[in-house]
């Protein structure tokens, strides 16, 4: 179809030059170039062909010998494969064979293995070529300040540390709806925070710290770009921090059951043992608001506000138990 | 104390003039040039999401486009020639913006075979060697693979089925204190030599100091009168 086509188009050529008085005069040049050089081709080879008839073909070249035996073995690859191109098998001078043998053979060979062009090649990525790459990007790096080799100067000069993501891949759509969330991660301790506050704060912001580590985290994603999310965890943090500042005047109804912490002092427990040491040496020396000042100063009593103090707050185990145990002994003399 | 001046240590630079990356990258044909266009403008339009905030890219971008045309018109004869190069000139101006600080940068590469991703961490590597970026972990995180169990045939037969799987493989570089300038030219190298069929999540972890607005409560300077001042 496509000869037919040409045959057909070279025809017209011939007539629209021959014919006086033709319209397209720019057509005209274009065919006339086109025109001269089939005749004299053709003009050639008619005699020795003797055979398509007056539509004779320019003969076809052959493919001649690969560009693999013209190079050099100390050449410049990084001009052979300058770029990100498919794999050419007369440009890559490698005996290189790909795909699943058939029974009792071996895989097939580079020249026209389509196993070789659909796998992405890194033939333009050679050590030398990335040498010359990143030798020309040099003069666009900045160095890291010396000052900041540890981590811990780093969390101690910027404590605020924020974590944001970038989406790169193929798709209809360049645009990846996860790439504005933005994580904002700082160190309560970093914080000009007094006890009050801490807490206010620790209360106020609930799930987003972690105890172990001591980190506010601060995750936004309501708004639509990472920007906009960045200004506002910046907000919420101010906010946090002023806030936890303030003192309301109903916090001043806080109680017992609203501590944070287990405090001793005021507590059933100092009741209970300050009513039993008295009941036992029940002398009656003196008043009994001295006589449980005195008991509170003794060592036995301070030993036992300790160890019920570990075992409330932090996590019972076999040592805190067993302290508390001595610790009663002491004191009960038992 | 440690001496630190923010001017001095940190300074911002910005690409003015021709885009470099069009050079390295682009001296074979025109075809190749309007694939490496589509990628700068994917990966511009990724960063662009920073707002007015950005690192300098956007504005950047603009000049890029202008300057990329006028060299499609160059004659392409001599592309080759160091010539060529020479000729056009590329400033770098240093601003006196404070370049931003990456503790941690992660990027995380996921595609469907095992040997791509051992040959792009290799060439990963090696970039971060050459412009001399510390690297932490380089690891495979394992694979996943997600199945589907479909009918076999269009119509009954429902014993019979067919299961395909989807592999997608993982490698991970961490690098380490990293200035904002040098992980964007790191970033955007590596981006454009992104293999097909490859994506790429990159994690930035930026460190800052506290705003100078957190540093005291402003109830100190101006109690209010139903609350005690602190």
């Amino acid at each position: 179809m496509a000869s037919f086509g040409s045959k057909v188009f070279l025809s017209l050529g011939r007539t629209n030059v021959s014919g006086v008085g033709f319209k397209k005069t720019g057509n005209r040049a274009t065919y006339a170039t086109a025109l001269t050089v089939n005749s004299s081709s053709t003009n050639k080879d008619l005699p020795a062909r003797g055979g398509k008839g007056s539509t004779g073909r320019r003969p076809k070249r052959g493919p001649g010998e690969p560009r693999t035996e013209k190079m050099a073995l100390d050449q410049d690859w990084t001009s052979v494969y300058p770029a990100a191109t498919p794999f050419r098998a007369n440009a890559v001078p490698l005996p290189l064979r790909m795909g699943y043998p058939v029974k009792r053979g071996i895989p097939p060979e580079k020249k026209g293995n389509l196993e070789l062009i659909k796998i992405p090649n890194f033939l333009h990525l050679t050590p030398a070529a990335i040498r010359k790459h990143c030798e020309a990007l040099k003069p666009f790096c900045t160095e890291w300040p010396s000052a900041l080799d540890t981590d811990a100067k780093c969390d101690e000069l910027f404590p605020v540390k924020i974590q944001s993501t970038d989406y790169v891949s193929a798709g209809p759509s360049i645009r990846n709806p996860s790439a504005r969330v933005v994580h904002m991660k700082v160190k309560l301790s970093s914080l000009n925070l007094d006890d009050h506050a801490r807490k206010k704060m620790l209360k106020l912001v609930g799930d987003r710290y972690c105890k172990d580590s001591d980190i506010l985290t601060i995750k936004t994603e309501s708004c639509p770009l990472r920007q906009q999310n960045y200004d506002y965890a910046m907000y919420l943090l101010t906010v946090l921090y002023h806030e936890s500042w303030k003192i309301e005047p109903w916090e001043a109804e806080k109680t017992r059951a609203d501590m944070e912490e287990y405090s001793w002092e005021d507590s059933t427990s100092q009741k209970n043992i300050l009513d039993t040491l008295l009941r036992i040496n029940a002398t009656g020396e003196g008043e009994e608001a001295e006589v449980r000042e005195q008991l509170l100063g003794r060592e036995e009593v301070l030993e036992y506000k300790d160890s019920v103090e570990t075992l409330k707050n932090e996590e019972p185990s076999e040592s805190n138990m067993l302290r508390y145990k001595e610790a009663v002994r002491k004191v009960l003399k038992v | 104390m440690l001496h630190y001046t923010r001017g001095q240590c940190r300074k911002k630079k910005k690409l003015q003039g021709f885009c470099f990356f069009y050079y390295l990258l682009n001296m074979a044909a025109p075809l190749v040039v309007r694939r490496e266009l589509f990628s700068l403008v994917k990966i511009l339009g990724g960063i662009s999401q920073l707002g007015p905030r950005g690192l300098g890219a956007c504005s950047n971008h603009r000049k890029c486009s202008q300057t990329r045309f006028e060299l499609l018109q160059r004659p392409n004869t001599f592309f080759h020639t160091a010539a060529y190069l020479s000729s056009t000139p590329f400033t770098i101006t240093v601003t006196d913006e404070p370049d931003t600080l990456f503790q941690k940068v992660v990027v995380l590469v996921k595609a469907h075979d095992r040997a791509v991703l051992d040959s792009y961490e290799f060439f990963a590597t090696m970039a971060a060697k050459e412009l001399g970026i510390t690297m932490g972990k380089v690891f495979e995180p394992p694979k996943d693979i997600e199945r589907l169990t479909l009918l076999k045939s269009v119509h009954i037969y429902k014993k019979h089925r067919v299961q395909y799987e989807m592999r997608t493989h993982y490698r991970s570089i961490e690098l380490l204190h990293v200035t904002g300038c040098t992980a964007q030219v790191y970033l955007e190298y590596i981006q454009r030599n992104l293999p097909e069929g490859v994506a790429m999540e990159v994690t930035k972890t930026a460190m800052e100091k506290i705003p100078d607005h957190i540093l005291e409560p402003m109830w100190k300077d101006h109690p209010i009168d139903d609350k005690s001042s602190k």
